[in-house]
């Protein structure tokens, strides 16, 4: 399936890319397509088009802090965690997010 | 891989320490504050444990699977470096799984953003090969600084 998401930490210099890569990674294992965009000191990276959104079949936003628009998600099935249940389950958050989906 | 080569220019064999004999977070943080002064990273060896300790207390920084990322973010900072350290043996950390810290890559982070940019951007790009489970176990068993460097930049 398509997953799309978003990793946002306090700081924003590192458990936002752990997350985003733990995340990649698990959800390739799985065999689904994700892209992860990082919302960190440094900016927006990897950023999400609203498209790529309405074309997703869930969404996880794995965020600390309050992100940078989050209604683009309004109409979607979303899973909300901390960064850091995204850095130590990702596997079982993705069985979960394939639950939730249905597929 | 081509971010390889900007990892390992972000990299400096003088804050890389190997077979650390230390028994605490403290004693961890004394070294490696101690190294990044050192090089010249940082003014105040005080005022940047106040940061890293100001930052341990919003949360876990082990990441789990034996790795620890502190990091203070502080206007001692004179330039954002990144300083590591392979224990000799494992010590307690508080972590997101029930393991302490063997590794311990540190970030220091100046307080303001200002061409940091750049360097910030380097710091993302190594946090995400310390998600890699291959990438950890070779720092596990990095026993000097050349194994380290290979290890994060393979």
């Amino acid at each position: 399936m398509k997953i799309v998401g978003v990793t946002a930490c306090t700081i924003g210099i590192a458990h936002t890319y752990l997350a985003q890569q733990k995340l990649e990674d698990a959800a390739k294992a799985a065999g689904d397509d994700i892209k992860i965009e990082t919302q960190g000191t440094i900016g927006v990276e990897n950023a999400l088009t609203q498209q790529e959104i309405d074309d997703a079949d869930i969404a996880i936003l794995a965020v600390d802090v309050k992100i940078q628009g989050e209604e683009r998600f309004a109409n979607h099935k979303v899973v909300k965690v901390s960064t850091e249940t995204a850095i130590k389950s990702p596997n079982k958050l993705i069985a979960k997010m394939h639950e939730i989906a249905g597929k | 891989m081509e971010d390889s080569e900007a990892v390992k220019a972000a990299l400096d064999r003088g804050t890389i320490v190997t077979d650390l004999n230390a028994k605490t977070k403290d004693e961890v943080f004394e070294a490696l504050a101690g190294r990044l002064k050192e090089q010249g990273y940082i003014e105040s060896v005080d005022s940047f444990l106040d940061a890293l300790h100001d930052r341990e207390k919003e949360g876990a920084t082990g990441i789990g699977g034996h790795v620890a990322i502190p990091h203070g973010r502080s206007d001692t900072v004179r330039k954002n470096g990144i300083a590591i350290a392979v224990l000799h043996d494992e010590i307690a950390w508080e972590s997101l799984d029930d393991t302490g810290a063997k590794v311990v890559v540190l970030f220091a982070v100046g307080a303001t953003d200002e061409g940091s940019q750049e360097h910030l951007k380097l710091l993302s790009l190594l946090a995400r090969r310390l998600a890699k489970a291959d990438v950890v176990s070779d720092l596990l068993e990095a026993s000097d600084v050349d194994d380290v460097i290979a290890a994060l930049t393979k």
